[in-house]
């Protein structure tokens, strides 16, 4: 009896030991010891020197590029993610439509997600371009006289953005694959009731799908924290350092400036910020986010798996 | 109970360790007892083939070392640096950028005095300012840059004006610039909107000025009269309306034939010439009111060893063998040659589209990058970078004075 | 479900806008595959190259030892894969259908080791694995798979709560224990986002250079992303083979997810179909 119990209490561990495992042995020794260089000033060549808290004062007092790049980074992430999980759940809508040849749309919206980044860069760096691009070729064909993307710091944030949804494809199949697999006869049922598609869609499919919407809006804030790929291959932080976000900021201080120490501190006080955020998110979730599991009476029917 | 999840979590990672730990092998040793060497290049995928051939031609002449090639194209510096930063550095590396890595980098003053008086004389002695720091030599020269006047033949005959010789000075690339513009709709002359700030500084020997003094100061120096001069031409040649700022480089544009002058280094020579580009290469034109001709920064490749090697020997060995003549002819067309024997039996001088690169290197000796001389140079490079954009972004276009007091009082 | 024929019209027009806008670049890409490189930096721009240089596929993919790239690239991709798939639904079932202690600090530890970027936790991982010795070989990049990732593993989680709680109820009262219930009842279930999850993986294994940059040295070892990066250089970049081999490399993924899709759809025995 006595080993019975033992085995109900330890099951849990059981399911989650590969993780604790993986956590142990791979994650939580690389993470100490970025915070414990984060008290140091810790060159990438030489004897480190701890100083205290001494580059995240730097950071707060001295640094005015540590001010901007946070605020281009809440900027991009406040308009990137909401706009991002809006077209990956219209695109996620589209594609779960029954209508013919829908499948191949499917695959044409996941492509520019499975193209691998640097050659996508360098290309978009010529359709772009201001004076020679051509995305402008194209616009002075119909009259339109292009704005400078890449060259003027108001346009290149809106290019990055528009360079960064064609990475939308994953999300869009995360809610794709929720959307599937809401039972048929939920939406059955609404139908006699003589709903509307808009109405279905607001009170049945958003609901059952919220889980997955609160998945993708805490992975995208961190991801929009942490784009450093292709703003470094696109803009290079520029024009007139218009797109050097926070996480191309950490990237240069530690690989152009080798102040690793300085780095760490910068990524540290980027964890805290996007922890404190996804916490609000997770607070705010009970409100919104509904769990089958828990005990939720109404919900819990309407979604209900057979 | 809780005893025992604990006992369990410890003994599975003890055991996944143990697993993990019995891969290791011994360091700098081949499977076979041969001394490993390894060595890292930031050759792209076209000059890696033939740098592989090279190197397994040095393994077959040696029996007791095996070299094995790293090529990382251009994330060599990510790698150069978490390698570094892990204690965990190639035993030969190529190198730029001493001020930043020397401190992981042995000096080879030593060694290359074994290899007697005439060793060091056969490299242009201006190579050597490039590759030392603190009076002591870092790296071995394998390549270089200087950078020239690239001109596009076609479009000065279409505007039938002179080509560009030897002797201009800025007003005549103006002139010209001008010339093309009005004749043939195409931009005269195109410079970077974004220069690295390493490149630029030649602008300012150029005109008797620099970044700094000995000692390092901006002030007075960036922000001199004859500074300023070399920023508000560039700046005036692009409001005029002849000149264009290109946001890369400015090679596609040229390779494109829509600019009809630049400024650049060797690098895309190959490319021109497999696009049949009908281009000529002169001197980078000199101010009207300096004192001497026009000076160019070096760009320079050497070939260095770490200082944490475990077989410098052997790593010396291969840096003779690549620093070697035989090496140096082996790769003509992919890099300058910097040997003056190899520039003298291979007729280097005779080819046209080499000659200038070689003269701006002899005018170039004597003068120190502020690379070299500002420690927290990487840092001041990209204040620098952003006030040169703030003069030459079309949509800033800020007034050259303002901005280079403002970067001289930082 | 019936469609009148104006709502379908309309959602055949939205598809065709948003393809082009998906398309339109890839297209450009395509058509410059076949260029010269003279020809894809000209001014102004074509769109079809004058002549179908077919070979700059074959002198791409014979510039560097893609062969090879592509063992080391199926090895990792195939590797990771299952080893996600397996432990994150094993971990993810875990936190989703069992309350125990601690579970709440660990979700949030778990949580949280997505959030610090990999820029600074690197070096200190790779003298770690420099002490295993895996240095200059793929464990670096597939062990760590085995061990769960969190984002595959929040990703699971979510879908596990959305599962009703009297789910396995039945199969506990039928005296199953709880890995049967997991594999047996579960599992069957959850097929489409364990797929979702494996194709996810899949991709951004197969693209990932930075990994295999950091922890491999020797050509050997290269995967393909990374072959691809070198031709990336310090001052120039050869754009013609590097858009050839990154066509290459999107064919095997598409097929992955031609395939993957239809067990997306299939997974559940109630589908919208």
């Amino acid at each position: 009896m006595k080993q019975k119990r033992f085995l109900k209490t330890a099951t849990p561990y059981f399911f989650v030991l590969p993780w604790i495992i993986g956590f142990l042995v791979f994650t939580i020794g690389p993470l100490i010891f970025s915070l414990i260089m984060s008290f140091f000033d810790w060159p990438l060549i030489g004897s480190p020197e701890f100083v205290g808290f001494g580059n995240y004062i730097e950071m707060f007092t001295k640094d005015e590029q540590f001010k901007k790049s946070l605020v281009i980074s809440l900027k991009y992430a406040a308009i990137f993610v909401p706009l991002n999980m809006i077209i990956a759940l219209f695109l996620a809508m589209l594609i779960t439509q029954p209508v013919k040849g829908v499948r191949v749309f499917r695959t044409i919206y996941y492509i520019p997600t499975v193209i691998s980044g640097v050659a996508v860069s360098i290309l978009w760096g010529w359709i772009l371009n201001g004076d020679y691009g051509v995305l402008n070729y194209l616009l002075s064909l119909i009259g339109i006289d292009g704005p400078k993307w890449l060259v003027d710091p108001a346009w290149a944030i809106v290019a990055v953005i528009i360079a960064s949804a064609f990475g939308v494809g994953s999300m869009m199949l995360i809610f794709y694959t929720d959307i599937k697999n809401i039972p048929i006869d939920v939406y059955e049922a609404a139908n006699l009731d003589g709903a509307t598609p808009a109405r279905q869609f607001f009170s049945i499919t958003l609901p059952i799908i919220t889980p997955t919407i609160l998945f993708n809006l805490i992975t995208s804030i961190i991801s929009s924290f942490q784009q450093v790929t292709l703003v470094m291959l696109l803009t290079g932080g520029g024009p007139l350092k218009s797109t050097y976000f926070y996480g191309l900021m950490t990237y240069n201080n530690a690989f152009k400036h080798h102040k690793l120490g300085y780095a760490s501190a910068n990524a540290w006080v980027m964890f805290i910020i996007i922890l404190i955020l996804t916490a609000l998110v997770f607070k705010s979730s009970s409100a919104w986010v509904f769990y089958e599991t828990e005990a939720g009476g109404a919900k819990q029917k309407k979604g209900g798996k057979k | 109970m809780k005893k025992k999840l604990v006992a369990m979590l410890a003994l599975t990672m003890a055991a996944t360790l143990a697993f993990t730990g019995c891969g290791k092998k011994e360091d700098g040793k081949t499977a076979d007892g041969k001394t490993k060497v390894r060595f890292a290049s930031w050759d792209t995928a076209e000059d890696a083939d033939a740098q592989q051939a090279m190197v397994d031609k040095f393994n077959e002449q040696h029996d007791d070392i095996e070299v094995v090639l790293e090529a990382y194209g251009g994330e060599f510096d990510t790698k150069i640096a978490a390698g570094m930063g892990a204690k965990d550095t190639p035993d030969v590396m190529y190198m730029w950028n001493y001020p930043a890595y020397a401190g992981g980098l042995e000096p080879l003053d030593s060694y290359m005095e074994e290899e007697g008086e005439g060793y060091k004389d056969n490299f242009y002695e201006t190579l050597w300012d490039y590759n030392s720091l603190d009076g002591k030599v870092y790296g071995i020269p394998i390549g270089f840059t200087t950078h020239a006047l690239f001109y596009n033949k076609d479009i000065f005959a279409e505007a039938g004006i002179d080509e560009p010789t030897n002797d201009w000075t800025w007003d005549d690339v103006k002139e010209a610039a001008k010339a093309i513009e009005s004749k043939t709709g195409k931009k005269g002359f195109s410079f970077q909107m974004k220069p690295d700030p390493y490149d630029y500084e030649m602008y300012l020997w150029s005109n008797d000025a620099a970044y700094c003094d000995e000692e390092g100061n901006l002030d007075g120096n960036l922000n001199s009269d004859k500074s300023k001069e070399v920023f508000q031409m560039f700046q005036d040649m692009a409001k005029e309306g002849y000149a264009v700022a290109t946001e890369k480089s400015g090679t596609d544009e040229f390779r494109a034939g829509s600019t009809g002058m630049y400024v650049y280094g060797s690098w895309s020579i190959n490319s021109f010439n497999e696009d049949g580009l009908n281009y000529g290469v002169v001197d980078i034109p000199a101010f009207k009111g300096a004192s001497h001709d026009s000076v160019s920064i070096l760009s320079s490749s050497g070939i260095s060893m770490s200082a944490d090697s475990k077989n410098k020997e052997a790593a010396w060995e291969f840096i003779k063998f690549w620093t070697s003549e035989e090496m140096n002819k082996e790769r003509i067309g992919r890099e300058l040659p910097v040997l003056k024997t190899v520039v003298e039996t291979e007729g280097i001088m005779e080819q046209p589209e080499y000659v200038a690169f070689y003269t701006m290197l002899e005018q170039s000796s004597g003068y120190t990058p502020a690379s070299f001389i500002i420690d927290t140079w990487s840092e001041l490079s990209s204040d620098l970078s952003l006030s040169f954009e703030r003069v030459y972004n079309p949509s800033a276009l800020e007034d050259v004075s303002a901005v280079l007091d403002e970067a001289a009082a930082k | 479900m019936k469609m009148s024929k104006t709502s379908k019209v309309i959602i055949y027009i939205l598809l065709g806008i948003m393809a082009v806008y998906f398309l339109s670049p890839f297209v450009y890409m395509f058509f410059t595959a076949f260029k010269t490189e003279a020809e894809a930096i000209a001014y102004p721009p074509k769109l079809f190259p004058a002549k179908w240089l077919f070979e700059n596929f074959a002198n791409a993919w014979n510039s560097q030892p893609f062969g090879t790239y592509l063992v080391n690239s199926l090895l990792v991709t195939i590797g990771t894969t299952v080893g996600q798939v397996i432990s994150c639904s094993l971990v993810a079932y875990g936190f989703a259908r069992f309350n125990f202690k601690g579970k709440n600090v660990m979700f949030m530890i778990l949580l949280s080791t997505m959030m610090i970027p990999w820029d600074v936790t690197m070096i200190p991982q790779y003298m770690e694995f420099q002490m295993f010795g895996w240095i200059n070989t793929l464990k670096p990049l597939i062990v760590p798979a085995w061990f769960g990732s969190a984002y595959y593993i929040f990703l699971m989680r979510q879908f596990l709560m959305g599962v009703p709680k009297d789910f396995e109820e039945a199969a506990r009262i039928d005296g199953a224990n709880a890995f049967q219930i997991y594999w047996k009842i579960f599992m069957p279930i959850l097929k489409p986002s364990l797929i979702l999850v494996g194709v996810l993986n899949m991709i951004s294994v197969w693209n990932d250079y930075l990994g295999p940059l950091i922890f491999l040295q020797d050509r050997s070892k290269y995967t393909l992303a990374l072959g691809l990066a070198q031709f990336k250089g310090v001052h120039e970049t050869q754009i013609i083979p590097m858009l050839c081999v990154t066509i290459i490399m999107i064919v095997p993924p598409i097929i992955i997810f031609i395939i993957a899709q239809k067990y997306i759809v299939e997974g559940t025995s109630g589908s919208i179909k």
